[in-house]
């Protein structure tokens, strides 16, 4: 009878993952040796996935950090496991500020167990994880959970919406700075803290300042209202929109 | 005026070789200590013996007339001269074997042992050798930083003394709660050579690890590469100058601008490596490494990042199949490129998106070609001046010899990447200049050159060789060298 049982809750555990496709949680990382580069993976509800790569900071990805909680946030891949876990795709991790010394697993190297070959070094400024632009006057940068990190790829991305201000000889660069929520696959939801948005803000006003754009010129706006969020499409929710115009 | 060193001048020209003659072709100066204000006229190229082998130092202008020069001649009220701290026979820098042959040779009387940082507390009677102990043992002069730092008045963190061997942080004139209040590290000085190395700033506008602006000169608006000082609080030469002069010399008003001009020429020009290893002899003939010797250190573009195709120090491959001793040096060139290890727990380096830990080489944060510092601003927790990864490793009764504080995190800061809110800590580093907990601890990474003239190591000296430095990156990062690994090491960093 309890055969049965566990087979019906195995169907139905497989099933609803099979039709939830994103997955967002926050666990302890887990660093996996192998021959080549480490692998960052990361345990939900008992079963193991792979986020990533230790790469550079021109990668798309950033691994996250042992001594620290991670909020894992992808859409679960088809195809074979990778390094030992169910891959994520479009994974974004975010680090948590405080320390948790739990959080603290080095597994070993397998001789079965080996890391994919790391994705191409997206163009600077053009990684999906953190930019998108649409054309050369607006951008909208992306950012961690409780982060105002400009990663190399959005701080680069600024700088060349100075260049295009400089050259357009426009008149204005609009900032919109938001911030986000996000709904666990458990249910429960985070939200980020209430002056991250000013945080953000300021980061990338000053870097447009820095660069010669005159602060006359930059209307920002802090927007601390939050998005409600579906579990689906809370990571980009945490951003900057920069608009350029003439 | 003397020309010490003009054999060496003859030398060259009548061999007609230039920067090729060979250590061996080239006389030494006679002396070992240059005194500030002497006159002595150096030349072109010099050698100087230590207990490796001989130093070299290249002045790519030329002789260089110190008779008046403001980097040779005390400008201040003690008698010190930049040079004093920034000797030749030590790669520019200062050995501590040098300066216990000064207090020797002068009975402490010499200028480089003026009270201001010269010794552990200006309060103390100056003319008692355990007054100047850090210096005398470590090599390290005293750096007074105002409290709350002068970039940010309401830092992140509070900070309490909670171990003051010196006394000078205690110290009602000189302390924490005096009239002026200021916190007391003591620091080792930085070789005043092989600067285009040090100063070339990173490609583009940012400090990557920050994700901000890099700094600005502020007499040209262009990014600086925030790499010269431990806690990168001056950024330009002008700036170190003044700060130098005020500080280090208790100058009085400013510099005159043509006074910075002549020291910054001449410390933009002046290159110092190791020319000959007792063990792999020649470092500089033809056909050997190519980025050895001072020469080569002036031929190289700085601001080059690390690749496989133009390797930190260059190749060593002429060494590969030679005398055991140079292939020891081939083998630490390789270990040093390629020899991955767990780095971790580095603010700045784990903390900037490389992951925590991360299996890299030395050559990965070590990686602006010819001087092994980091081409980004390079200031990281290594773990030096911080418990409990620090190099003072005592216990409870035992007395230190570095001040310990208590740093404790605002609720509302972004801790310490890895040591969180509360930090114990023998140099606050970074943290002193900005006020941030995520800079506790942080140092800037130094250069590579010029290693066995000028001993101790670390920016708090206390590594007294290279095989204690080594150590510490074997214990700090687990590393798990084998004996031979380590001598390679050593025998490695022995030839820079």
């Amino acid at each position: 009878m309890s055969r049965v049982r566990g087979l019906l809750f195995v169907l139905l555990f497989g099933a609803a993952q099979f039709n939830a496709q994103n997955l967002s949680f926050v666990t302890c990382p887990i660093v996996r040796d192998t021959k080549t580069v480490p692998c960052w993976l990361a345990e939900y509800k008992g079963e193991t996935y792979y986020l990533g790569n230790q790469g550079g900071v021109a990668q798309d990805f950033y691994p996250p950090q042992l001594n620290h909680e991670v909020l894992v946030e992808g859409v679960v891949a088809e195809g074979p496991r990778v390094c030992g876990g169910i891959p994520l795709r479009t994974v974004k991790t975010s680090v948590f500020l405080e320390i948790n010394r739990a959080c603290n697993t080095i597994l070993p190297a397998e001789d079965a167990i080996e890391a994919p070959q790391s994705p191409p070094r997206p163009p600077i400024g053009d990684a999906a994880s953190w930019v998108r632009s649409d054309g050369p006057a607006d951008s909208t940068l992306y950012f961690d959970f409780d982060n105002d990190f400009l990663s190399l790829h959005t701080a680069t991305t600024v700088q060349r919406l100075a260049q295009y201000f400089q050259q357009s000889k426009a008149s204005e660069i609009r900032i919109a700075a938001f911030r986000g929520s996000s709904k666990l696959s458990n249910g429960d939801v985070l939200t980020e803290q209430r002056d991250i948005a000013a945080a953000r803000a300021a980061k990338v006003r000053d870097i447009l300042v820095g660069l010669g754009v005159p602060s006359t010129a930059l209307k920002v706006q802090v927007v601390t209202d939050v998005r409600t969020p579906d579990g689906i499409n809370d990571p980009w929710g945490r951003k900057v929109t920069l608009s350029v115009k003439p | 005026m003397k020309k010490l060193g003009g054999i060496v001048s003859s030398l060259l020209c009548l061999a007609g070789l230039g920067g090729l003659v060979t250590p061996a072709q080239v006389s030494q100066p006679q002396f070992q200590w240059f005194q500030a204000g002497s006159g002595v006229e150096l030349s072109r190229e010099l050698t100087f013996a230590n207990a490796s082998g001989r130093l070299g130092i290249l002045n790519a202008d030329g002789p260089v007339n110190t008779k008046g020069h403001p980097f040779f001649e005390p400008l201040g009220v003690n008698g010190r001269a930049c040079v004093t701290c920034h000797q030749p026979s030590n790669a520019m820098s200062l050995a501590v074997d040098t300066i216990r042959e000064r207090w020797r040779a002068t009975n402490g009387k010499d200028p480089l042992f003026a009270g201001i940082d010269g010794s552990d507390n200006p309060s103390l009677p100056q003319d008692l050798e355990t007054s100047h102990s850090l210096l005398l043992n470590r090599g390290l002069f005293r750096v007074g930083l105002p409290w709350p730092p002068a970039q940010n008045s309401t830092p992140e963190f509070t900070l309490e003394v909670v171990g003051d061997p010196t006394g000078v942080n205690r110290d009602p004139v000189w302390g924490l709660k005096s009239a002026k209040p200021t916190v007391s590290v003591f620091r080792r000085p930085r070789p005043a050579a092989n600067l285009k190395y040090v100063l070339a700033p990173d490609n583009g506008p940012f400090n990557v690890k920050l994700g901000v602006l890099l700094d600005k000169d502020p007499a040209t608006g262009k990014p600086v590469s925030m790499n010269m000082m431990a806690d990168a609080r001056a950024t330009t030469l002008a700036t170190q100058a003044e700060s130098a002069y005020r500080d280090h010399q208790e100058g009085k008003g400013q510099l005159r601008s043509d006074q910075v001009d002549r020291i910054i020429a001449f410390e933009s020009q002046v290159y110092a490596a190791q020319v000959f290893d007792n063990g792999a002899k020649d470092l500089v003939e033809a056909g050997g490494p190519g980025g050895l010797g001072p020469l080569n250190l002036l031929r190289e573009a700085a601001g080059v990042l690390n690749t496989p195709a133009k390797p930190v120090f260059l190749t060593f491959d002429a060494w590969k199949a030679s005398t055991e001793f140079r292939r020891s040096v081939a083998r630490g060139n390789e270990l040093f490129l390629n020899r991955t290890f767990w780095v971790k727990d580095v603010a700045h380096i784990n903390s900037i998106g490389l992951g925590n830990p991360a299996k890299r080489a030395c050559a990965v944060c070590h990686n602006a070609v010819m001087s092994g510092m980091d081409r980004a601003p390079g200031w990281v927790d290594l773990g030096t001046t911080n418990y409990p990864t620090w190099t003072e490793p005592k216990t409870w009764n035992e007395a230190g010899e570095l001040p310990v504080f208590k740093l404790s995190c605002r609720a509302d800061a972004r801790p310490h990447p890895y040591l969180g809110r509360v930090i114990y800590t023998s140099d606050p580093g970074r943290a002193l200049v900005t006020g941030k907990c995520a800079d506790i601890g942080a140092i800037t990474m130094g250069q590579f050159r010029g290693l066995a003239a000028r001993a101790p190591y670390f920016a708090n000296g206390s590594a007294r060789n290279l095989r204690e430095l080594v150590d510490y990156y074997d214990r700090r990062f687990d590393m798990r060298l084998t004996t031979q690994e380590k001598e390679d090491l050593i025998n490695f960093l022995g030839v820079l």
